[in-house]
């Protein structure tokens, strides 16, 4: 195996990197998306207002309860019986990125809620209203304190981009899956696809604790 | 210009505060003592809106104070507070810190606010520190930057909740320091304090709480000295007895 092992990395490599672009893709529109999504689902949490913050907390939770294929099935599967037709890829980054927008909304509130109440009420004493002391105090701290497990999350969503291949997204495990069937090669393969994935989540991993001994120190 | 009215308050079934009647006038400065638990923290808070009150009123020339109402924003810029651990804005610069009000609350230019932080932080000894984060300063330090940022809204009054509390002791006579020189240019105070020595030397008046009702008040030199109450005589033998 091993003799011809480099030899075949060389053959299937450029195919494989192909897969992972669209992994990369993929990962950085589900990561806007869930992003966006989270920040919404989080303020509506903080927002005060009782009926918004029980909506978010149950929508949330919804999410949350629900495996992430299922969520990919919905997007690719049932949304089209409502006119609603999208492309693999698309619902693809929909599914995941709303999936994980539950994970992130938890990530952001949690980090809020970090925040020292004490910060809550020199802001307040100051006179300033409530969306200030959110802005000029809370979220700034609140984004220190959430950035590390924000970063493991985006850690998690790489690999979990794996799943969106359940509705044929031709990503870095599918295009290994593929290939594979088709060349019988699957140690190679897949141990290349092993490696490869590494090269994307190691650094990443390196980064995300890297920002926490940082943000750590300076507290 | 701070007029307390038959003020309760209550946590569910606990009774915090009871029919509590105080007034204080412009240029005062009042301690309020006590043991712990005695409420007088939760009376300072609700001075400033910070603790919602059930009975009575709170007015400040007048306005009363409502927690919820808008006109709490207005209050607050006039009556400024200092908390027992410091509660600075961690992410901001000392000149920050102090210039964050002004600015963001008051809508002042940068260039009005900022030399304005800049006098009060030279006149509370820390003028060389204005570029230093909070954590790169020593409690006393900090707690000086606190009394900058409420001195740099420009406050009718100053309410003090323990000030010195969190505070090593080597450290606690330089915030003292500068809270006495307040004193002495004629500030508005309401201090809840231990610091007897303190309560005897700068403020006017004393009032003393006790299971949340005053138990005892008047001019500090009097209370403080030959307390009628039998509580406060406790209460002094303790804390003087610490000291």
């Amino acid at each position: 195996m091993f003799d011809t092992f480099f030899s075949d990395a060389v053959e299937y490599l450029p195919v494989l990197m192909q897969g992972v672009l669209t992994t990369i893709a993929i990962t950085i529109a589900a990561l806007l998306i869930a992003t966006l999504l989270g920040l919404f689902w989080a303020l509506l949490r903080v927002s005060g207002v009782a009926p918004l913050a029980h909506a978010s907390r149950i929508l949330t939770n919804l999410i949350r309860g629900v495996p992430i294929v299922v969520v990919l099935f919905y997007m690719y599967f049932v949304l089209p019986d409502f006119g609603i037709s999208l492309s693999a890829f698309q619902a693809g980054a929909l599914g995941l990125g709303i999936a994980y927008s539950s994970y992130m909304a938890e990530v952001f509130r949690a980090g809020i809620d970090a925040v020292d109440v004490g910060q809550y009420e020199a802001a307040q004493s100051l006179g300033m209203s409530r969306a200030k002391v959110l802005r000029r105090v809370i979220f700034p701290q609140a984004f220190k304190i959430a950035l590390p497990p924000y970063g493991n999350n985006l850690v998690m969503m790489l690999k979990d981009s794996s799943q969106t291949a359940v509705i044929t997204v031709v990503e870095l495990s599918m295009q290994s899956k593929l290939i594979s069937a088709a060349t019988f090669k699957s140690a190679t393969i897949f141990t290349l696809v092993a490696l490869l994935y590494l090269a994307m989540s190691l650094p990443m991993m390196y980064g995300v604790g890297k920002l926490e001994r940082r943000l750590g120190n300076r507290k | 210009m701070i007029k307390i009215e038959q003020l309760s308050k209550s946590y569910g079934s606990h009774q915090v505060l009871t029919n509590i009647d105080a007034e204080i006038q412009r240029g005062e400065v009042v301690c309020l003592i006590g043991p712990s638990g005695s409420g007088k923290s939760t009376m300072l808070r609700c001075i400033n809106g910070l603790e919602q009150y059930q009975g009575g009123s709170i007015t400040i020339d007048g306005v009363r104070v409502d927690a919820n109402a808008t006109s709490i924003r207005q209050i607050r810029q006039r009556v400024a507070m200092v908390f027992q651990r410091f509660n600075l804005f961690p992410h901001r610069t000392a000149l920050e810190n102090v210039m964050e009000g002004p600015v963001h609350v008051k809508n002042e230019s940068l260039a009005e606010a900022g030399e304005r932080a800049r006098d009060i932080l030279a006149s509370v000894g820390l003028a060389e520190k204005m570029a230093h984060y909070p954590n790169q300063l020593s409690g006393g330090q900090q707690q000086r930057v606190a009394i900058a940022r409420a001195l740099a809204m420009q406050p009718d009054a100053i309410l003090f909740d323990e000030p010195t509390s969190a505070l090593d002791p080597e450290l606690v006579g330089e915030v003292l320091g500068v809270m006495r020189k307040l004193a002495e240019k004629g500030m508005t105070m309401v201090v809840v304090t231990h610091e007897m020595k303190f309560a005897r030397e700068v403020s006017d008046r004393v009032l003393f709480l006790d299971g949340g009702r005053i138990a005892e008040q008047g001019p500090s030199a009097q209370v403080l000295t030959q307390p009628r109450n039998e509580r406060m005589q406790d209460f002094l033998r303790r804390v003087t007895h610490a000291e």
